[in-house]
């Protein structure tokens, strides 16, 4: 494809954090987090290979985690149930948020970073709030009935999913909550930057395109190998491009639209590859497989 | 001199007379003492006590050193003839006698000199440089027993250890001594004596000692201690019956003279008691009757003669027999020791060598019996006839038939389909409990509430079943209860089928269906994963996904209410406005226990409703539905009060405020808004909506904008509303709640406010007659009133800055006119076209109007108010203005 240059491994980072439960781009993508088995949150900048900082406060593997719109804070959940909130420049947790009963399996901000959305092996989405000093939860959702394990958050909506089977799209402008019901085990939901589609991993092995106002199937995306992975994915920033990662330890670039292959990045043979991220705006893609993460990009003409 | 002078004389006294006695008088306790015998002196009859004046205690002059002079001090004198001594002076030289007497500060007693004490005199220690320095060691743990000065003398004398002291004498005296036995303290009673038999004690000592011999005379015997057999402390008798400072009555020697207290101490010697009551008696009273004796019962003998006396002497001489010489028999036997019988051995203990020891682990050949008190074994039958219960006759079971369809079992629904509890088929034969099938399989039993009332319960599982079709019919027993009954039975219903919803039900939402049964075995082996959920998928919803149906058929749609503070945080409006409730549940509980996610799912009302229509079947989707169609109700009820709202700006603000947003708990107020604007449309007035509308829901948010300021303030035009009210038996708008009932005060004073109701009372009566909706009626009413308070109006028009502005010539005038009513009347809330009405009335009508044409135009007025209240309002203003 011409659209597609080919991407090319431009910095690997060693973590030292036993296992990489996920790699995450911060807003503007300069930096990355990366939330270790080791219990710990690092933060680097992958384009400079640079390990700035890291947090450690948790009791448990930390499994996901995610940065303010300002880059100030993180927020971070973790398999010891709590959810912290952390100051980047310090390295010190403000806020540990025990609210929930069980590992926090994903975190999110809200678009301005007032409110931190966790999900968590109880089925629970808890609401934080983040700008007073509320311990317990503003809200919780109790509408699904297995672990949630992804939630995205939108402008003015929170879609969750759940190994139930069901994607739920909380709209908080109209006050209606619309759960689909996909066949299979979710193990990760991302949405397109249009807003419009959903893309779902499901644990059959398939990533699913659905279209969010009338929650029709719109595509279908294999070849990747799911075994019992939560494997993530990724919409490259154009929305053109498919991203998973894969058990076989690559990385599949499939064309949203005829969902044809189009590339297969190798992060390591036979190491799967869980948890990936896009970077919001540049061709830039961030892979993590055991205690690696790589930054894939396209090499420039003069380097 | 007279008669009396004569009887006196004749008359001859000796002594003197006593006083005269009074009756009215108390006899006092205390006889009169003569002054003189108020001074307590001493054996030689000198005073003892002085007053303070006098030098206190003992002192002063005549007892103190026995000489007029008295203290003088001695002057040393030494002439040839008398030389000076050296006299050493002594603390008893200036001591009384007293003070050396029993009572004295320097008691003077006899006391064994020290070197005749039985202590060796404390020879210089010398120390002499040895190896070891200091006083030795052996010195210190030795120590020798001295003998008092009296036995050593003793001894020199001849005495021996064990012999009497005293004149050797011959046997014969001997025994006649110990005949004529020499007691100290006191006598033993004859018959306690051993018998003896002084011939047989004779015959074996006169063949010894034939000849004579001088003996030394037996010891004097010595005290028999008392055996101790408990286990107090030495010398302890336990509580006694007698007081510390009383004697017990009609105890030894308790008579009057010889009163002892058992405050008696031996001190060296000499015997020293303290008699009477420590504080009680003075020197000079006599002492009182032991007012501290306790009387006992035990003292008192309740037999007559000496019988028992006798018996004891007999059975005292049996004892007596077979006594060793020198041993008395005890009174008392000696307290047994207790005996212990052996423990018993277990039914199945068997005797087995020390040595072969059994491991634990070897399998017994004894049936192995349940921990505990084996109440396990019991059925639940046994255990209730154990306690006395009757059992309760089996209850036919509605909802176990076989050919009932699981997917319409109530309580299935109820519980959810996504259980992971499987229960045995023959919990069957258990009573109390229902057992819930689903998907062919009986999964778990619902308590029941009802037992005791067989058909109570059957009516609860009705219950249960259809909920909605129950309330509405019941079933034939329902008859037979009231309607209250029935409601209450109901609720009580609810709260049964809340409270006893089981685990299973409550856990819903935690678990879902095991795909693969557990293997109990091996814990480690692969769950498989459970691709397919049943838990929430309806069976179209997983047709469809398996059939790649995506859309319409996977997908559902629930009204979800974000929190305020989300939506706050998300900087969007909230979707159907604020909740009036939400600040009070702004500060939730905060527990982090286990019981908390259990129960949140139950506890709370709209999880619960939101389960009900979850499971309240696959078929039709309910809830989205009614909120569809309330929804609608609202978009329509928004839209129709949009078109007043072009009429009347601020009302239309107002309303959208409080009803433009959509939540499901308006909808009373909704159906309330309905019906107002039903009436609405039929008068075809849209003025009046608000008046209607405050009427319902927003009476504080009205309340809190309108009237906030002359709220507890009250006109007179209030108390025109209230009569009106009165006399239409209307509800009305709470303008009349905080009416002020105290007669008018003053500018109020002068006028005839009756006279205004009266008027008031025949306009309103008037139009009751003629509309026939009440609530039309009252809406007019409404009107009406507020038509009638022209000042206030006024008021209104100055104060509230909505609409167009006033002309300044209308306003003065009004301002005049307000000056003279009061400031503070209560505005009425009214659109803003009619208020511009009337400031055009206003503006035609003349100032000089009165009171008297007012009346005048009475008539009048009515014939208008049957078409218009508008117009008849600019009338009345006219009137009450003026």
């Amino acid at each position: 494809m011409n659209v597609m240059t080919e991407l090319t491994t431009l910095t690997t980072l060693k973590c030292k954090q036993q296992a990489i439960r996920a790699v995450r781009f911060n807003i503007d993508g300069t930096y990355c987090l990366t939330c270790g088995a080791d219990k710990k949150i690092k933060l680097w900048n992958p384009h400079r290979e640079l390990l700035l900082k890291t947090y450690g406060g948790h009791a448990n593997e930390v499994l996901d985690a995610a940065g303010s719109c300002d880059s100030s804070y993180i927020v971070s959940g973790s398999a010891d149930k709590s959810v912290i909130l952390w100051d980047v420049t310090t390295g010190q947790p403000i806020r540990r948020y025990r609210g929930q009963a069980s590992s926090i399996t994903c975190v999110r901000f809200n678009e301005e970073s007032t409110m931190a959305v966790s999900g968590s092996i109880d089925n629970t989405v808890a609401f934080w709030d983040v700008v007073s000093r509320r311990q317990e939860p503003v809200q919780l959702l109790k509408d699904a009935k297995d672990t949630i394990t992804s939630i995205q958050v939108t402008d003015h909506e929170v879609m969750t999913t759940s190994v139930d089977c069901h994607v739920r799209l909380y709209d908080i402008r109209v006050g209606k909550m619309i759960s689909d019901y996909i066949g299979d085990v979710i193990t990760y939901g991302s949405m397109t930057h249009d807003g419009q589609c959903y893309i779902l991993s499901c644990s059959d092995g398939t990533i699913k395109l659905f279209d969010k106002d009338s929650g029709e199937l719109l595509n279908t995306f294999k070849g990747h190998e799911s075994s019992d992975y939560l494997l993530e994915n990724a919409v490259n920033e154009k929305d053109s491009h498919i991203i998973s990662g894969s058990a076989t330890g690559e990385v599949f670039y499939w064309d949203l639209i005829s969902s044809s292959c189009t590339q297969k990045l190798v992060h390591t043979t036979n190491k799967p590859t869980i948890s990936l991220s896009h970077h919001p705006t540049e061709n830039y893609l961030l892979t993590a497989c055991e205690d690696e993460i790589k930054l894939w990009g396209v090499r420039r003409e003069e380097n | 001199m007279n008669d009396s002078d004569s009887d006196d004389d004749n008359v001859i006294r000796y002594g003197t007379p006593l006083e005269p006695f009074e009756e009215d008088e108390l006899p006092s306790k205390r006889k009169f003492q003569q002054p003189s015998d108020q001074y307590a002196v001493d054996s030689h009859g000198r005073r003892r006590f002085h007053g303070a004046f006098t030098g206190g205690f003992s002192a002063g002059f005549g007892n103190t050193v026995g000489t007029q002079e008295g203290w003088t001090p001695a002057s040393f004198k030494s002439s040839r003839s008398e030389k000076a001594q050296l006299s050493s002076q002594k603390a008893e030289d200036f001591m009384d006698d007293e003070d050396r007497s029993e009572f004295g500060i320097a008691p003077r007693h006899m006391q064994t000199q020290h070197e005749f004490s039985g202590q060796k005199r404390k020879l210089q220690q010398r120390y002499h440089d040895g190896p070891i320095p200091g006083e030795p060691v052996l010195e210190r743990l030795l120590k020798a027993v001295h003998e008092t000065a009296a036995v050593r003398m003793l001894r020199a004398m001849g005495w021996r250890p064990g012999q009497g002291t005293g004149d050797r004498v011959t046997r014969a005296e001997k025994l006649r001594a110990k005949q004529q036995h020499k007691v100290y303290g006191c006598y033993m009673p004859q018959e306690m004596k051993p018998t003896q038999d002084p011939a047989s004690d004779n015959d074996s000592s006169d063949s010894d000692f034939d000849y004579e011999t001088l003996f030394a005379p037996d010891d004097y015997e010595p005290y028999i201690l008392s055996h101790k057999s408990d286990k107090f402390g030495l010398g302890y008798s336990g509580l006694s019956r007698h007081s510390v400072l009383g004697t017990l009555m009609g105890e030894y020697g308790s008579d009057a003279s010889s009163s002892r207290s058992h405050l008696v101490m031996k001190e060296k010697g000499k015997k020293v008691s303290i008699r009477g009551h420590a504080f009680g008696v003075g020197a000079f009273e006599a002492d009182d009757e032991d007012i501290y004796a306790a009387e006992d019962m035990s003292h008192y003998d309740f037999t007559l003669g000496a019988a028992t006396e006798d018996k004891q002497k007999k059975k005292v001489k049996e004892m007596g027999v077979n006594v060793l010489e020198g041993y008395v028999r005890a009174s008392k036997p000696l307290p047994q020791v207790p005996f212990y019988p052996p423990p018993a051995l277990p039914k199945d203990y068997k005797p087995a060598a020390a040595g072969s020891r059994r491991s634990r682990f070897e399998p017994s050949d004894q049936p192995q019996r349940d921990q505990g008190l084996g109440r396990h074994e019991l059925t639940a039958e046994a255990r209730g006839s154990l306690l006395g219960e009757t059992p309760v006759p089996k209850v036919p079971d509605t909802t176990t038939q076989p050919n009932m369809p699981p997917t319409e079992d109530p309580i299935a629904k109820l519980l959810g389909r996504n259980v992971n509890f499987v229960s045995n088929s023959d919990d069957k034969t258990e009573l109390d409990y229902i057992p819930i099938k689903d998907s062919e399989k009986p999964i778990s039993k619902v308590f029941r509430p009802f037992m005791n009332n067989p058909k109570k319960q059957k009516r609860y599982e009705l219950y249960l079943k259809d909920r909605d079709s129950y309330m509405k019919e019941g079933d034939a027993e329902m008859d037979r209860l009231s309607e209250w009954e029935r409601n209450r039975e109901i609720v009580e219903f609810e709260q049964a089928a809340k409270l006893y919803k089981p685990l299973t039900g409550v856990m819903s939402d935690r678990f879902t269906h095991a795909s693969e049964p557990d293997e109990a075995l091996n814990p480690l082996c692969a769950v498989a994963k459970s691709s397919t959920n049943y838990g929430l998928a309806t069976p179209e919803q997983i047709d469809a996904a398996k059939r790649g149906l995506f859309g319409v058929m996977t997908r559902r749609e629930v009204p979800w209410r974000p929190e305020s503070l989300v939506c706050k945080r998300f900087n969007i409006p909230e979707p159907g406005g604020a909740r009036p409730e939400a600040t009070k549940e702004d500060k939730p509980k905060v527990s982090y226990s286990i019981f908390s996610y259990l129960e949140s799912s139950v506890h709370d009302k709209d999880s619960f409703a939101k389960e009900q229509s979850k499971f309240s079947g696959s078929k039709s989707l309910n809830t989205p539905n009614t909120s569809k169609e309330q929804d609608k109700s609202i978009i329509l009820t928004a839209s129709t009060v949009n078109e007043y709202n072009k009429k009347d700006n601020k009302t239309a603000s107002e309303i959208k405020e409080s009803h433009t947003g959509f939540t499901k708990r308006l909808t009373v107020a909704e159906l309330f808004l309905k019906e107002s604007e039903k009436d609405l449309k039929d008068k075809e007035q849209g003025i009046e909506v608000t008046e209607t509308i405050d009427k319902f829901d927003k009476m504080d948010l009205y309340k809190a904008i309108f009237l906030s300021d002359s709220e507890d303030e009250v006109t007179s035009n209030t108390e025109e509303n209230r009569d009106s009210t009165n006399t239409n038996e209307f509800i009305d708008v709470p303008k009349n709640v905080q009416r002020n009932t105290s007669p008018p005060r003053g500018i109020f004073a002068n006028i005839d406010f009756d006279e205004l109701n009266s008027w008031k009372r025949n306009t309103d009566n008037k139009q009751t007659n003629e509309k026939e909706a009440a609530s039309s009626a009252n809406v007019t009413d409404n009107a009406n009133v507020a038509s009638k308070d022209v000042n206030i109006d006024n008021i209104q028009v100055i104060e509230e800055t909505y609409g167009p502005k006033i002309p300044d010539n209308i306003r003065k005038k009004l301002e005049g006119d307000n000056k003279s009513e009061d400031s503070n009347l209560k505005p009425v809330f009214r659109s803003q076209s009619e208020r511009d009405k009337e400031i055009l009335e206003i503006d035609s009508s003349s100032s000089s109007d009165s009171w008297v044409e007012v009346k005048s135009k009475k008539e009048k007025k009515k014939k208008s108010k049957k078409h218009k209240s508008k117009h008849k309002k600019s009338k009345h203003k006219k009137k009450s203005r003026s």
